[in-house]
């Protein structure tokens, strides 16, 4: 077994790779290469590495938005690879939930709607879309913007509405690619601490990827990344600040 | 909540862009209705002219072996779907006996002219129709040129009877509305009067069949040939399939054509805007595809809106193209001078319209919602739409190939008559359609060499332009879509038409190049022995006037050849004046080389009825004799619609005694046609002639002539302004899409003056580009109606170059393009520099 394989698996990532073709010219761009990663229950794992080093392509093919060049990605024990489109869809529909760095919401739903999206997909009837939508709202702490459009919202409070959306399924795991990539400090920390609480209270995987290493820091275990591999996966939390703060 | 809840919520969002989409359905559906109308209007209108030229449609019953037969043989024909009426017709020449001592020999045909006059087949001037055994009619310019009125009496010699019966004109018949039957008959007899006067119970020469006007002939010829005895036939005549069916075959194909494009048109216009309209959505769709919306959901939440703003906007083009069809209908009724032609709103047309424009949003999204759904997930939720593949699709390579095959395989197959003529109208289309789908390939280098004659100080404006119309090729093949169709339709109808016209107007031009028509009442019998003296008498007289240039005299009379009827013409041309015949296959020295050896020359139409062929000997009868007579060529001639046999006059007389000039062409020395009225009419007064002026016959020539060309127009200058809606919209669309490049332009320095000339420059292109292929799809649409044509009119007509029509239409085109412009240029100066470089 591949050394960073863990029993308890959510998702579980084998011998990954994707090379995107360029057109004509040149052999293509190999963005990620060979990369083994297994995910626990309830884990909070931060991706970090620099621009250009393969980190969201990572993330879109364990959350079935692209499918790999190689390997496979198991998501509880569900071959993505095995899966046609539609069944990709289904899943992403109801195991996943994504936040990006921006464009998140669809201008024309209000908050709520915009919540209620994948239960709405997946034909749930109104009366448990708006329920389950008010109930992710609250989590995040946005309930007293519901009927707002997302224009008539902050950065912040679009996130936090993202956030919302991505939970709405109960999904297994949270995907979130620079979800404060956008946003200023004290709305980056609102955010970080809502994914922390979402860990920490409901048990929530959360996979993140991030620049800043102050965010990473928060995470449970951090994989660092360049040029498309993964070079190394230490612990996050306070064991990385320990380690970071040993030197000094 | 459920999906269309979002698309409501859009709706409200943005309604500019839903009611866009209805409104290009609502345009499209509107051209379709109007065109249809005003083509239906058109072809009444047509129709209409037709009978005004050829009379009452006719189906003729009569002996196989030619010869009167017995009425009694003939079974009842009344009640065969299409027939007006059965009339059973005598004609014989009688003499009259005027009071002064005058004589005249006329034609003289016997109907039951009571029955005729209550049926409205027969109108009178004056008086009453004649019943009883001392009455006639007269034809009203005989009556005049005799001197005549209504109770006017003259004496009538009958065969066996010592003295000449008295007899009163009871009414004067109106002049053209006996031509249906009379066969230059002036003077009409109770049928039964004839029959005593010459001793022949029971025996008709004849029982002529009308028509009604919305029955087919031949199907009508064909119900009558069923129930006759093996010893009558039933036949078309020769005189019925005049120059102006002719005209109006190629003008109706013109119709079926723009008709056809139309709705091609339709496609093209409803097929870019929701292409647009699901393009702009691009980042919603692919949103929704993340968290997990299937292909299908996006293509049923596509097609759905499609269905209803398709429906929608076909309601409003319905009402909006029933609103422009009246006043076409009546400037084409005012072209054709068809009295009171006004249109028919079928009842089934709204809903017709609805589901129209409902099926054409719907076939029209399934691309797009294709599209939405095919895209790569991440390439969808990206800012900017990625960019155009490199290099020529192979899906247009092979739709190019595939669509001309089909043309070609059809077009053959009319060609070879193994399909009817109008069968060329899909087969048209599918190369239209051919055309357009090369515009991917033929687009980029076609808008590039454009770009070299963009002057230097518009270089940046050129460039983004150029830009801009090839990174959307798909949409850009729609939207010069919609051009090529209107340039093409404007250029080759354009040309198809005008050439029929000027096949026609040519020969009338050779045809009759005289200023006035002297003849004969009566002439097409050759009954007139005497009359020949008398012509030569005319001839010398009208000769000696002064300004007259020449006088031509001109022998008709009707025969039959290979078991059809046709009309002999004899005719001596002068050396000096071209021939009023075009040779096919054959030169004009080689056709006077023939006609001077005694032989004579066949109409096309003529030939292709009976299938005689250049080089045939025929057996021809006329006057009850038949004689031998060799087809030395084919020619175009419309007399008769070209079922006629030409020969010069000595011939006529050595081969069928054919003596007589029925018909006089006097030319004026130029500009002293009028001079020669009063002469004329005088000299025609004394020899019971009846004098037509060239020009009246010109005057209607070309009264059809002009109205089939205006109403052509007026229904492609539709074509135009709807394709230039449809520039208009892709240039808004692409304005839009380039909001934030545009913004960024403008926040580094771009004048306003620079994004508006860059706006038009690009609808410039687009217009260019579109009206050169549609200009290539045009002429080759012209050779494709002209192709199809042949099979009826016997012959090819030439397709000539016609810069003015090409010009025309390009211009119009450019123009239109430019106009275009106007809106989406005001929304790019417009677009608020902040917003739409934050735009996302
Ligand atoms: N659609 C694509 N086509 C071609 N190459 C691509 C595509 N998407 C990504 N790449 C390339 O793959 C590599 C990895 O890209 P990726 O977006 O995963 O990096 P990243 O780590 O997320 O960078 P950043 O931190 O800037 O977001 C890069 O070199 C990128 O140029
Ligand atoms: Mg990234």
């Amino acid at each position: 077994m591949p050394p960073n394989f863990l029993p308890s698996s959510i998702v579980r990532a084998e011998g990954l790779e994707k090379t995107f073709a360029t057109a004509g010219v040149g052999p293509g761009v190999p963005a990620v290469q060979a990369v083994d990663l297994d995910v626990a229950r309830g884990e909070f794992v931060a991706i970090t590495g620099a621009s250009g080093s393969g980190k969201s392509t990572l993330l879109h093919m364990l959350g079935g938005i692209t499918r790999p060049s190689a390997g496979r990605v198991l998501l509880e024990d569900t071959d993505l690879a095995a899966l046609d489109d539609d069944g990709l869809a289904a899943i992403r529909r109801r195991r996943i939930g994504f936040v990006f760095q921006r464009y998140n919401l669809l201008p024309e739903l209000s908050l709520e709607e915009n919540v209620a999206l994948p239960l709405v997909l997946d034909g749930a009837t109104a009366a448990t879309c708006s329920e389950a939508a008010r109930e992710a709202l609250a989590a995040v702490g946005m309930s007293h913007r519901a009927a707002h459009r997302p224009d008539a919202l902050s950065g912040g409070e679009q996130q936090r509405g993202a956030i919302a959306r991505a939970l709405v399924t109960s999904p297994a795991i949270l995907l979130a690619d620079e979800p404060t990539g956008a946003l200023d400090s004290v709305n980056s920390a609102n955010v970080l601490a809502l994914l922390q609480s979402l860990v920490r209270d409901r048990g929530q995987t959360v996979i993140l990827v991030t620049h800043d290493p102050g965010i990473a820091a928060a995470a449970g275990r951090i994989v660092r990344m360049r040029d498309g591999r993964i070079v190394e996966i230490v612990p996050g939390g306070s064991a990385a600040c320990a380690t970071e703060a040993a030197p000094r | 909540m459920r999906l269309w809840h979002l698309l409501l919520r859009q709706w409200r969002n943005r309604p500019g862009r839903a009611l866009a989409t209805a409104a290009s359905v609502a345009v499209a559906v509107a051209a379709v209705v109007a065109t249809w109308i005003s083509a239906d209007a058109s072809r009444a209108g047509y129709g209409r002219i037709a009978e005004a030229l050829d009379g009452i449609p006719v189906v003729d019953v009569s002996a196989r072996g030619g010869g009167r037969f017995v009425i009694d043989e003939l079974p009842p024909l009344a009640d065969v779907p299409g027939v007006r009426a059965a009339v059973p017709l005598i004609y014989r020449p009688a003499r009259l006996l005027l009071d002064d001592g005058r004589r005249i020999t006329q034609l003289a045909v016997g109907v039951d002219a009571v029955s005729l006059v209550r049926l409205g087949l027969l109108e009178l001037e004056a008086g009453e129709p004649c019943r009883d055994v001392d009455e006639l009619l007269l034809d009203a310019a005989l009556a005049r040129s005799l001197g005549l009125g209504v109770g006017d009496e003259l004496l009538v010699p009958a065969r066996r009877r010592l003295i000449p019966r008295r007899m009163r004109v009871s009414g004067l018949v109106k002049p053209g509305s006996a031509g249906w039957f009379a066969e230059g008959a002036d003077v009409v007899f109770d049928i039964q009067v004839l029959e005593a006067m010459s001793l022949a119970t029971a025996l008709v020469d004849r029982v002529r069949v009308a028509v009604a006007a919305d029955a087919s002939r031949p199907k009508v010829q064909q119900a009558i040939a069923a129930r006759l005895p093996t010893n009558l036939v039933a036949e078309i005549p020769a005189g019925q399939a005049s120059m102006a069916e002719d005209v109006l075959h190629s003008a109706n194909l013109g119709l079926d054509f723009v008709t056809g494009l139309t709705v091609a048109m339709a496609f093209f216009i409803v097929g870019n805007a929701m292409l647009m309209n699901v393009t702009e959505r691009r980042r919603g769709f692919s949103l929704l595809r993340l968290l997990g919306a299937t292909a299908r959901q996006i293509r049923r939440f596509v097609t759905t809106e499609a269905a209803i703003l398709g429906a929608a906007g076909g309601l409003v083009g319905a009402a909006a193209g029933l609103a422009a069809a009246g006043p076409i209908s009546a400037g084409i009724a005012r072209a054709l001078q068809a009295p009171a032609l006004g249109f028919a709103v079928q009842p089934w047309i709204l809903p017709a319209a609805v589901l129209l424009g409902f099926l054409v949003a719907v076939a029209a999204a399934w691309w797009p919602a294709r599209e939405a759904t095919a895209i790569d997930l991440l390439e969808g939720l990206a800012a900017a739409p990625a960019p155009p593949p490199q290099g020529v699709p192979l899906t247009f390579i092979l739709a190019v190939v595939g669509f001309a095959l089909i043309a070609l395989v059809n077009q053959a197959l009319v060609i070879l008559e193994v399909l009817p003529p109008r069968m060329t109208v899909p087969g048209g289309i599918t190369l239209l359609l051919a055309f357009v789908a090369t515009t991917p390939i033929l687009l980029p280098p076609i808008v590039r060499v454009l770009g070299w004659f963009v002057p230097r100080s518009l270089r940046i404006e050129g460039m983004l332009a150029t830009e801009q119309i090839l990174r959307q090729p798909v949409r850009t093949a729609l939207t010069t879509g919609v051009l090529i169709v209107a340039v093409s339709n404007g250029i080759g109808l354009g040309h198809a038409i005008r050439d029929n016209v000027d096949d026609v107007l040519g020969w009338y031009g050779r045809m009759m190049r005289a200023d006035w028509v002297l003849s004969h009442a009566g002439m097409l019998q050759g009954v007139a022995e005497a009359q020949s003296l008398d012509s030569k008498e005319v001839e010398k007289e009208v000769r000696a006037l002064p300004g007259v240039a020449s006088v031509e005299g001109l022998g008709v009379t009707t025969g039959r050849v290979a078991g059809g009827a046709c009309v002999i013409v004899a005719r001596d041309v002068p050396a000096d004046q071209p021939l009023p015949l075009l040779p096919v296959d054959a030169t004009e020295a080689e056709l006077r080389a023939a006609l001077d050896r005694g032989d004579a020359v066949a109409g096309t139409v003529l030939a292709r009825r009976t299938g005689i062929k250049a080089g045939d000997e025929v057996s021809v009868e006329v006057f009850g004799r038949t004689v031998p007579v060799k087809i030395a060529a084919l020619v175009v001639d419309y007399t008769s619609g070209g079922a006629s046999l030409h020969v010069r006059r000595e011939t006529a007389r050595s081969l069928f005694g054919l003596r007589s000039a029925d018909i006089l062409l006097v030319t004026a020395e130029p500009g002293r046609s009028e001079e020669l009225r009063e002469p004329l009419e005088r000299i025609v007064a004394d020899h019971t002639m009846i004098l037509r002026s060239f020009g009246e016959v010109q005057r209607f020539v070309d009264r059809i002539v002009g109205g089939v060309v205006n109403s052509l127009w007026a229904i492609l200058g539709l074509g135009f302004v709807v394709g230039s809606l449809g520039v208009a919209n892709t240039v808004t669309m692409n304005v839009l899409e380039k909001k934030r490049t545009l913004g960024l332009l403008r926040a580094v320095g771009m004048t306003r003056g620079q994004v508006t000339r860059m706006v038009v420059l690009e609808s410039l292109l687009l217009g260019a580009a579109g009206g050169l292929i549609g200009l290539a799809a045009g002429l080759v649409t012209a050779v494709f109606i002209q192709l199809a044509s042949q099979p009826l009119l016997g012959h090819p007509i030439n397709v000539t170059f016609r810069p003015g029509v090409v010009l025309t239409n390009l211009a119009a085109a450019i123009a239109v393009t430019t106009l275009a412009a106007w809106l989406p240029a005001r929304r790019a100066v417009r677009l608020d520099l902040l917003e739409s470089i934050s735009a996302e």
